[in-house]
């Protein structure tokens, strides 16, 4: 019955997007007030519905309802309670629910949060939005629709959820990507809103930038999720694999990195305007084309969701109307973009745009590397696969520019910087990083170019961080001020910058030393055995059995000790093995002792003869330090927001209605205190 | 006018990449399942469930319509089914040969010995119905894995020939069998 609500209010849901596309845009263009205003409680009533309708199928699942057709294949009676709630995005129909929702959040919140926007603007960005959502109510009710009943006949018990999913990785995981996914969409709606209006100026830019930076910001924890997930989960020991959907986040990734900065240098130069709308329709069109690629099942991946090509052909519709439509729209109107700012060939809007093209470049490289294979077959050339190897080659060679850009970049001025003047900086900081890569390198047996290029362009991110730290507060005018204030006087969206960008420099530290000073053994191990990898003994100490709620397996116990005279313990680990039965799945859990100079990682393999298992045992040297990267990334993100600029308008109103109370009202409430006051005392 | 043809770069560059994703949509190569139907099953060798010193080969197929049924004691919708396999070998007459899977004697995680198994599962046909008229003990559940089972319960339509006709995944009940077995099965005992 519930259930039966959730499918209406969807439908409702699909209702409230219609009216939001048409009525505030005719209202908008028109100038009608009243149809502008009807965009608010639309938004706020295709977001309740939605989320009634996420409700109900939470509901279902919680209550083991098998008459649903989408509950009985991704759901088991034997399920924990917190993985029942979480099933509900573990599959295709659920998944495209929560994507729904998610979107209806970011459509209310764009209603709710822009009483500084013209009205008519945030009509049509609202409209946009609907239009938008229009397409994905209309797949889910007609393609995939998660409420779709199994009565009259309805299994005994569900086919259980994907072992893989069964996680607490991925209860956050997917939630945090789709948000950031989704959340490109706003961006995407300002620039088309701007197209449409013709109102070209720069000021779309700065509505667009907080809301881009969120997006962004929730991405990167998203990825970092994903692949922090893989890591523990998958039993491989590895971070990042290439894989077509871990590409299909990481093109909207770079893409949005580069919005952000090409934002920043739109509202503050007025420049580069036509490329910036390319941007924000590029980050939502990759969004859309990562939601494709995996949904459509085109690609073989460890995340697809089998399904049928008339679900993939709807999509790929969806993408034709949306992306083509925009595309459209911008051949149409980029030209008359004009960009007023001048500037010469060395000055920060030169350096920002030489990132852009090489994340854009970056963005080519991923893109082609995904879909390669798929062309390849296409044109009847044979299956070819693309690997790990390609990607990494090519972003070898990107990144060497990039880091030199966005390290020179924040030093330089606007308009025009005179390579001399840096020229102190960048010796300064050349000579450092190459020195603390060759100590840091020194605690390590060999020393590979690979680690070498690795560590001084990190430590070529630090350093001139640091001296664009010191080249801000020196030049700020009280230089007798403390080092603190001076430091505080800088601005929450620089410090976002200094964060994203020492950010990037721990991930790029995580990365580099991870991949050149790995340790890794197979080894075949009795209990009792002791084998020495990278400095520490590890003792197998044996196999104990595991019983769970929908698994059983077995964990194999390893001590880990600083050397072979076994007598001081560094720690224990359990690596387990579990066999969920009603899929049939064999899953892995490794031992992980984490730490901020390394891992200590266990995976336990298969059983062997005589006793013995197979192990597998890892060190992976700082390998947390690009999670942590990541999040010192998303950490500026949220700093950026943070900042006065984006309240401006708010601020504005504020003293507005201060100066407004302020001679009447101001004198009576005085009065009022001092009589308070005086009463007090008598 | 120049200036228009690089605004077009982009959208021509979406369509072109249409085209393929359109392509790519019809050719999808993992084509599940088709690779068994009407081929004789792959080789085996397997004990009886029951006497362990019995092998089974492809052989006990030959001969009779079969329903091969994928199933063990831990799955839930496999005992539900049990009684009407029961009542379709009783009523109808069908051979049904059980290929049982049983978790805990995979050499990955085995300690539970052959006879707590057979007396699991005497008890289990006991209570609900034996349709089965012998037992072939997946050992290693690799044979499982030869045929391309995803779960508990699946059911193996084979012919007189040995050779896979249908396969079913989910339970066996009247609608089931009534509707999308039963027809192929009479077809089947007729040749």
């Amino acid at each position: 019955m519930f259930a039966e609500l959730g499918h209406f209010s969807l439908i409702l849901a699909l209702l409230m997007s219609m009216l939001l596309a048409i009525y505030p845009l005719w209202g908008a263009q028109k100038n009608h007030q009243q149809m502008m205003a009807t965009a608010k409680p639309l938004a706020i009533g295709m977001f309740l519905f939605t989320a009634f309708s996420y409700v109900a199928l939470t509901y279902a699942f919680y209550t083991d309802d098998f008459s649903i057709a989408y509950v009985a294949h991704h759901s088991n009676s034997l399920l924990p309670w917190y993985y029942k709630i979480t099933a509900v995005w573990g599959g295709h129909e659920g998944s495209f629910l929560l994507w729904v929702l998610i979107f209806a959040i970011w459509t209310v919140a764009v209603a709710l949060l822009s009483d500084g926007i013209p009205k008519a603007m945030v009509a049509r960005v609202l409209s946009i939005l609907g239009m938008v959502a229009i397409g994905f109510y209309l797949f889910m009710l007609w393609a995939s629709n998660p409420f779709e009943s199994l009565l009259p006949f309805y299994p005994v018990d569900g086919r259980d959820l994907n072992p893989l999913l069964q996680d607490f990785g991925m209860i956050i995981h997917p939630p945090m990507l789709y948000m950031g996914y989704v959340g490109f969409s706003v961006a995407f709606a300002f620039a088309i809103a701007a197209l449409i209006s013709g109102q070209l100026d720069s000021t779309w830019a700065r509505w667009s930038r907080p809301w881009t930076i969120a997006a962004w910001g929730f991405l990167t924890v998203g990825i970092a999720l994903g692949s922090w997930w893989a890591y523990y989960e998958l039993g491989w020991g590895g971070w990042w694999f290439w894989d077509p959907v871990e590409n299909a986040s990481f093109m909207p990734w770079l893409i949005g990195t580069a919005l952000m900065h090409s934002l920043a240098v739109t509202e503050k130069r007025k420049i580069f305007k036509s490329w910036t709308v390319l941007l924000a329709i590029s980050a939502f069109s990759l969004s859309l084309l990562g939601t494709f690629l995996v949904r459509s099942g085109i690609l073989v991946s460890v995340h697809s969701f089998a399904s049928d090509p008339t679900r993939g052909l709807f999509i790929l519709a969806l993408l034709g109307i949306v992306i083509g439509g925009s595309l459209i729209l911008y051949a149409v109107r980029a030209p008359q973009l004009k960009s007023v700012g001048r500037y010469e060939w060395f000055s920060r809007e030169v350096m920002l745009i030489g990132n852009n093209l090489l994340l854009t470049a970056a963005t080519m490289v991923v893109l082609l590397g995904t879909l390669l294979p798929l062309v390849h077959k296409e044109l009847g050339l044979g299956s070819i696969s693309i690997g790990a190897p390609f990607f990494n080659e090519m972003f070898v060679y990107l990144i060497v520019p990039f880091v030199l850009l966005l390290a020179i970049g924040p030093l330089s001025r606007w308009k025009r910087q005179s390579p001399k003047a840096l020229q102190k900086h960048l010796i300064v900081a050349f000579a450092i990083s190459v020195s603390a890569a060759f100590l840091i390198q020194a605690s390590y047996d060999q020393m590979t170019y690979m680690a070498t290029l690795g560590l001084v362009l990190s430590g070529w991110i630090f350093v001139s961080t640091i001296q664009e730290i010191m080249q801000r507060t020196d030049a700020s005018h009280n230089k007798e001020r403390s080092l603190l204030k001076r430091l505080t006087s800088l601005t929450p969206s620089h410090w976002g910058m200094v964060f994203g960008h020492i950010g990037f420099a721990v991930m790029l530290i995580g990365i580099t030393l991870v991949s050149n000073y790995e340790e890794e053994k197979d080894l075949r191990m009795r209990p009792g055995d002791v084998v020495e990898l990278g400095g520490y003994a590890f003792q197998f100490t044996g196999v104990r059995d595991l019983v769970g709620p929908n698994y059983s397996g077995h964990v194999g116990i390893v001590d880990v000790y600083t050397d072979t005279s076994l007598s001081e313990k560094v720690t224990h680990l359990e690596a387990e093995k579990r066999f969920y039965p009603v899929q049939r799945t064999s899953m892995t859990e490794a031992g992980i002792d984490s730490g901020i100079s390394r891992d200590l990682f266990v995976a336990l393999g298969e059983q062997l003869n005589n006793g013995a298992w197979a192990l597998r045992l890892y060190i992976k040297p700082f390998v947390n330090w690009i999670w942590a990267g990541a999040f010192l990334m998303a950490f500026g993100g949220v700093l950026s927001m943070c900042d006065k600029r984006y309240r401006m308008a708010k601020v504005a109103k504020v003293k507005q209605r201060f100066a407004k109370l302020a001679t009447p009202d101001v004198e009576a409430s005085n009065v009022a205190t001092a009589q308070k006051v005086s009463q007090g005392q008598a | 006018m120049r200036k228009v043809t690089i605004f077009m770069i982009p959208l021509t560059m979406f369509v072109v990449l249409s085209i393929f994703l359109y392509k790519g949509l019809y050719s999808d190569p993992r084509q599940l399942d088709s690779s068994l139907i009407n081929q004789p099953l792959p080789p085996f060798s397997l004990p009886d469930l029951m006497q362990p010193e019995v092998t089974h080969t492809p052989d006990v197929f030959k001969g009779d319509v079969t329903l091969m049924n994928v199933w063990g004691v831990w799955c839930v919708t496999c005992a539900v089914e049990l009684p009407y396999l029961t009542q379709l070998r009783e009523e109808q007459g069908v051979r049904i040969v059980g290929l049982y899977y049983d978790q805990d004697t995979d050499p990955d995680f085995g300690i539970k010995s052959i006879p707590t198994i057979q007396k699991e599962v005497e008890v289990k046909l006991g209570q609900l119905g034996n349709p089965y008229a012998f037992n072939i003990f997946d050992v290693k559940r690799d044979y499982s894995l030869d045929l391309g089972v995803t779960g508990a319960p699946e059911t193996f339509l084979i012919d007189k020939q040995g050779v896979v006709r249908m396969h079913h995944i989910g339970d066996i009940n009247p609608r089931v069998w009534n509707n999308k077995i039963a027809p192929l099965y009479n077809q089947l005992v007729a040749e």
